[in-house]
């Protein structure tokens, strides 16, 4: 019996280490982090997920992955509804909102503009033209005369030669 | 590492490019998929860095292009004489007298720019509610805010017919009683914003999204 309430926690103290980072990445796009809402979020649906999964209301019906979804976008969804009647329009989250000003985060961000101006011209074009200038991947083609397939495929190889490169 | 079919979804989603259902397909798949989280979170990562510190890191892809604009009308003012800037400006006034003939004509064709979701990416704006389902005939229909000093134009259709356009600042705007009396629970129906700026430039089309009225209960 005690084996299996010990096993039952951990499970559950696994799944919310495994998910809390999607939960988190899931909420702060759909509210932004100009304010400190999106903490008290991420929390309350973690909590619930704990109940739930305490009280054995996952069944296996779907996956548990499925099962977090739903909890976290029914959650979202609440929250931006009374958010709205509040402000009396709905919240406005930047898509691409400035990095986190944690010391390690600003490092790490620091490190990877140094690699990422290090590039060679073909790889740095692209993410010019894509990323910054907001292009379309077919007007990027057309610009550097290669194709959208190897403008995408650019685009991946750069970013794996950044991954490389931090580890370093 | 085998790639994974939703893979090629992330910048879409990232920018906002996928249908309503798309966009939620995708969600709920990140969910299921660590393969696929881990690199989403990787392209965010990129892009939110590109986007910020772009100034600095592309520095040398910036700076040249003002430059050489600048140097190539030097080039073609010092090139031109005096009877060749007559001779011009009297063409040039023919060509306007011409043009002005034929633009009314393609006035009332849809700009490019704002429709074919494949040359414009910057820019969007999300649909809020109702979305998918909503219980009960809405009473408003609710959008993400897209900026400052904004007109919003809102279209609900009933399948490809236009039922109503109402226009806003706001963020949200209230369904008249007598459209609502046209909405039937069971029934689909769809929306879209147009967002213009202050001077009436149309700058963003959010995509037509549909919803199923459902029963109260």
């Amino acid at each position: 019996m005690e084996d299996d309430v010990r096993t039952e926690s951990l499970n559950i103290k696994d799944v919310i280490l495994k998910y809390r980072p999607v939960i988190t990445f899931r909420v702060k796009k759909a509210i932004g982090i100009r304010t400190p809402d999106w903490e008290d979020v991420v929390d309350e649906i973690v909590i619930n997920i704990i109940e739930k999964l305490q009280k054995q209301e996952f069944r296996g019906e779907s996956s548990i992955g499925t099962f977090i979804y739903t909890i976290t976008s029914r959650r979202i969804i609440d929250f931006i509804r009374k958010k709205s009647k509040v402000l009396r329009h709905a919240p406005e989250p930047n898509p691409f909102p400035a990095p986190d000003d944690h010391v390690e985060n600003l490092e790490r961000s620091k490190m990877m503009a140094e690699n990422l101006a290090k590039l060679k011209p073909k790889y740095k074009e692209v993410l010019f033209l894509y990323y910054y200038r907001d292009l379309s991947r077919e007007e990027v083609a057309r610009r550097l005369g290669i194709s959208p397939r190897r403008v995408s495929e650019r685009v991946n190889y750069a970013q794996k030669l950044l991954k490389k490169h931090l580890k370093e | 590492m085998k790639k994974c079919k939703y893979e090629n979804l992330i910048d879409d989603y990232l920018f906002n490019q996928l249908s309503e259902e798309k966009k939620e397909e995708f969600e709920e798949h990140y969910f299921n998929c660590f393969s696929c989280f881990s690199k989403l979170k990787e392209r965010d990562e990129l892009i939110t860095l590109v986007k910020h510190e772009g100034e600095t890191i592309f520095q040398d892809l910036i700076k040249p292009e003002k430059v050489r604009k600048s140097s190539w009308h030097e080039k073609v003012l010092a090139s031109i004489s005096p009877r060749q800037w007559a001779v011009a400006a009297a063409s040039a006034a023919l060509i306007l007298i011409v043009v002005l003939g034929i633009i009314p004509h393609f006035k009332s064709s849809t700009p490019q720019f704002t429709i074919d979701d494949e040359t414009v990416r910057s820019g969007s704006i999300t649909l809020i509610s109702p979305v998918i389902e909503v219980t009960g005939i809405p009473s408003e229909f609710l959008w993400q805010r897209a900026g400052e000093d904004l007109n919003y134009r809102i279209y609900l259709y009933d399948g490809k017919e236009s039922l109503w356009k109402g226009n806003t600042e706001s963020t949200s705007i209230e369904i008249p009683l007598n459209i609502r009396d046209l909405l039937k629970t069971g029934g689909t129906y769809s929306w879209q914003v147009k967002v213009f700026s202050a001077e009436g430039t149309l700058l963003y089309v959010s995509k037509k999204t549909e919803f199923r009225i459902i029963p109260l209960d």
